[in-house]
């Protein structure tokens, strides 16, 4: 269990870590460093520090959407501007739109695979605007963060609700590359919407091919609003 | 649910029947091959009908035995056209009767109202919890069930006031499906049930044994108690799902491919009780790379 307080500059871990210790001996002693050696330690020694960089760039992350979903008395075409914003630089919807389709990204041809990002992209972007009036007062705790391989951290969170009702798990994928981080799944109680949406894709595509996947798409992107307006 | 128990019934008889068989050669074996002992042994074969079901029991162990850990493949649906069926059935009685009751039940009934049914019904599951807490070996939280069932069963006033989560016994649920993927039982073919949903074989004779063996309402309330109690639930959980659940069949396209792998998903992360996947079996999805240029057209496809 890690909590992170500040959020750390990306891209300086291994100095952070050695200023640290170079303090320690300097100023307080054998046994100062005896314990930030054994904390190193701890943490990791071959990607030490990931985790914890990981941790601060999800709170930061669900800090700045929670301030815009929170900020009601805001223009509300505004907010789904910088939530969008948000999800752009926050997430690596291209990797995740093609981690979905898995081996059938590849027989896809150079026009399927465009319209395909295209209505993802799109499909993604009509769902957070269809939640940004669902807020009510959810607040978001980091809790651990865990290393999977050499590019994948997943980090825990509760989503605390305002009401008196247990909090909920919400895991974060996050990749690291190119030096900054990108979130590439999330989990809620276990369940992953990257898996979901891929088990669901692919299985239209195995029955109806790709122009059948981007036929559903494109009419789930219409059917919508006249799908809601019927329940309300 | 009347054919699941029937068929469990047939399965049990076969097992006992198979254990019968064993013994005998096994014995039989041992023992010269006397003519007494030979006539003795005649009765080891057993009739043809019974033989064919024995058969089939000995194929069912089998694949189990094949499905044991195995992570099951996203597309692992061989009965998908009659799990269609099942679903589309599904829908039309959850439109006419559970989806109303459920949504009667949100209107009418006020909050601490549901709150204290929702403990009542937790509070008579729990002895079915911690039964499976123990058949998994989970000490500390069968210590955690059996402190709730007390803790609420007393100051909860009968269950009805979830006082143990005060002291800080967090509720946790268990059921024999997933005692038996514990101990290793792969969970099978994917299964819609008529009225009760996605299901698997594993998962199926788990509601059966926590229903029918391990409920002590079983064993000492009288059948419209329990009825009451079947009901209520059934209302109550369609009632707790149905936000995700309408959430899940509104950003889907294929709502029954979603859910299924929702089912899969959830029951797994259940079975892990928290902890962090070993193997997932989905963690190809994530390794894949994507750098190889699209085909100039596309292959021959349906459509």
């Amino acid at each position: 269990m890690r909590r992170s307080t500040i959020p750390p500059p990306i891209g300086h871990r291994p100095r952070r870590i050695e200023a640290s210790l170079a303090d320690c001996c300097g100023r307080r002693g054998l046994l100062a460093a005896f314990a930030a050696g054994s904390l190193a330690l701890a943490a990791g020694p071959a990607d030490a520090g990931r985790e914890e960089e990981a941790a601060a760039f999800i709170k930061r992350i669900a800090d700045r959407a929670l301030s815009i979903l929170s900020q009601t008395d805001k223009d509300q075409k505004t907010r789904i501007a910088e939530l969008e914003r948000l999800l752009e630089e926050a997430t690596d919807l291209d990797l995740i739109a093609k981690m979905v389709l898995g081996s059938y990204w590849r027989r896809a041809t150079p026009d399927q695979r465009r319209r395909y990002l295209e209505l993802f992209r799109k499909l993604v972007r009509k769902e957070l605007a269809s939640k940004i009036n669902r807020y009510s007062g959810e607040r978001i705790e980091v809790v651990g963060s865990r290393d999977i391989d050499d590019r994948d951290t997943v980090v825990s969170t509760l989503v605390h609700r305002a009401e008196k009702q247990p909090p909920y798990r919400v895991d974060w994928r996050v990749r690291r590359s190119k030096g900054r981080f990108l979130i590439i799944d999330v989990v809620a109680e276990g369940v992953s919407l990257l898996i979901t949406k891929s088990g669901e894709f692919r299985e239209i595509v195995a029955k109806r091919g790709i122009e059948g996947l981007l036929a559903g798409m494109a009419r789930q992107l219409e059917g919508e609003d006249t799908q809601s307006q019927v329940r309300s | 649910m009347r054919w699941l128990v029937s068929l469990t019934a047939i399965r049990f008889k076969d097992a006992q029947q198979k254990g019968v068989a064993i013994r005998s050669t096994g014995t039989q074996g041992k023992q010269p091959c006397g003519p007494h002992r030979r006539r003795d042994g005649d009765r080891v074969p057993a009739p043809p009908a019974a033989r064919v079901r024995l058969v089939a029991v000995i194929a069912l162990v089998l694949s189990i035995g094949a499905w044991r850990g195995a992570a099951a493949a996203e597309h692992d649906d061989p009965f998908e056209p009659f799990n269609r069926a099942v679903f589309q059935f599904n829908r039309v009685v959850d439109g006419l009767v559970l989806k109303p009751a459920s949504e009667l039940y949100g209107l009418i009934v006020p909050r601490p109202a549901k709150t204290a049914i929702s403990n009542l019904l937790d509070t008579l599951r729990a002895p079915i919890v911690f039964l499976n807490d123990i058949l998994q070996g989970e000490r500390e939280r069968a210590g955690i069930t059996l402190s709730r069932f007390l803790i609420n069963g007393s100051l909860g006033f009968f269950g009805l006031f979830d006082m143990a989560s005060e002291f800080g016994y967090l509720k946790h649920d268990e059921d024999f499906g997933q005692t038996l993927a514990v101990h290793g039982v792969g969970e099978g073919p994917y299964l819609m049930l008529p009225i009760l949903g996605p299901s698997n074989p594993r998962d199926a004779v788990g509601l059966v044994v926590d229903s029918f063996l391990f409920d002590p309402m079983r064993y000492v309330a009288p059948t419209r108690v329990r009825t009451t109690r079947t009901v209520s639930a059934a209302v109550v959980t369609r009632y707790e799902l149905g936000p995700s659940l309408d959430e899940l069949e509104r950003s889907s396209i294929d709502f029954y491919a979603a859910l299924r792998s929702v089912y899969r998903q959830k029951r797994e992360a259940e079975i892990r009780n928290g902890r962090p996947p070993a193997d997932s079996g989905y963690e190809e999805i994530f390794n894949e790379t994507f750098d190889d240029p699209a085909p100039d057209r596309a292959p021959a496809e349906k459509n």
